[in-house]
């Protein structure tokens, strides 16, 4: 079991390097906005995945938890910025 | 930007997720001793979630329930907690921050006494750190121009 | 149910959910527009949140942990689709423009 859950923590981490490049290159600050959010959703089970692999799972509940809940926050606060427009 | 209150979804899951987070929060500062948090991670949590309510209700709701006075008070306080705990361990005749010499003052064994002691502590930290999260987002937000100064 | 199930069933949980995250950044990366690439995300990384967490909750058996992680995953499927609306919100009114396939009338 611990080798397949390292194989697809593998592949989640080769997708986060796709999704960077809409970060990098997205026309617009909108795009960037929607790629970092998919990026912090990969990263919680990345985080659950390597609890599982170092045998702490405890730990690592919470800590994946705050992150969810941060991405959250951070996403709303800056689409209530940018609602403004050109002003 | 925080002036407005005009969305109906994101005020309604708002309304329902903020008093859970705030329990994450307290359960964050209360187990710092056993799993990753304490007193600074959860006040950083309790911040935020008084920063969603200000950004879902708009300004003066969240001055309502929280006003800015009492949010400058609260850092006070916590730092008093914290000052206080080390100084009641100077007068009973330890150092600053010596939590085992308070076992005398409380009746129980001393390593239980350093326990509570480290708690204290954290409580103070975690007050604060929410209510400084707090007064710097409503500075920075308003540019330190409130409404009522505007109407003259 | 005996453990074995609980694995083979919790494998394939956590296949389903490496699927749609496939999926939702393939849509990210080749859809023409913004509002198109929020479908993709938005939709997309939600359900593979969810089965991946449900999956791993499987694994891990009825205690403290699992419940915990069951908790994470009611307040993703809460949580990600109001912040995928808020976005999307900001986008219209700031004024993007919609994509039009090329020979379209308007």
């Amino acid at each position: 079991m611990n080798g397949f859950l390292l194989t697809v923590g593998l592949i989640l981490c080769f997708l986060v390097f796709l999704v960077l490049y809409r970060v990098v290159f997205g026309p617009g600050v909108f795009n960037r906005i929607a790629a970092i959010s998919a990026v912090g959703t990969k990263t919680l089970i990345i985080l659950l995945i390597m609890g599982y692999l170092y045998n702490r799972v405890e730990m690592f509940v919470d800590i994946s938890m705050v992150y969810a809940l941060l991405n959250f926050i951070g996403c709303i606060a800056a689409a209530k910025y940018l609602e403004m427009g050109k002003e | 930007m925080i002036f407005r209150k005009d969305d109906i979804i994101v005020n309604t899951i708002s309304r329902i997720l903020i008093p859970f987070i705030q329990l994450y929060a307290l359960y964050v500062i209360m187990h710092g001793h056993y799993s990753p948090g304490g007193g600074f991670q959860g006040g950083v949590i309790l911040g935020a979630s008084m920063v969603l309510l200000l950004l879902t209700r708009g300004y003066d709701e969240a001055r309502y329930k929280f006003p800015e006075q009492i949010a400058t008070l609260l850092s006070s306080v916590g730092v008093l907690i914290y000052a206080g705990i080390g100084l009641l361990c100077l007068f009973v005749l330890g150092n600053f921050l010596d939590y085992g010499k308070l076992a005398a003052l409380l009746h129980v064994a001393p390593a239980h006494a350093r326990s509570l002691g480290i708690l204290g502590v954290e409580i103070g930290v975690g007050f604060a750190v929410m209510s400084v999260m707090y007064s710097i987002f409503l500075d920075i937000s308003t540019g330190g121009i409130l409404p009522e100064d505007e109407e003259e | 149910m005996t453990t074995t199930v609980m694995y083979a069933l919790a494998i394939l949980f956590i296949l389903g959910g490496v699927f749609f995250f496939a999926t939702a950044t393939i849509g990210l990366l080749r859809f023409p527009d913004f509002f198109s690439r929020l479908h993709a995300t938005g939709k997309g990384d939600t359900l593979a949140v969810f089965l991946s967490l449900i999956g791993l909750a499987l694994y891990e058996g009825i205690s403290l942990t699992g419940l915990k992680i069951v908790f994470i995953a009611v307040f993703m499927f809460l949580a990600q689709p109001t912040a995928t609306h808020a976005i999307s919100r900001a986008g219209i009114k700031s004024g993007l423009q919609f994509w039009r396939k090329k020979g379209d009338a308007q």
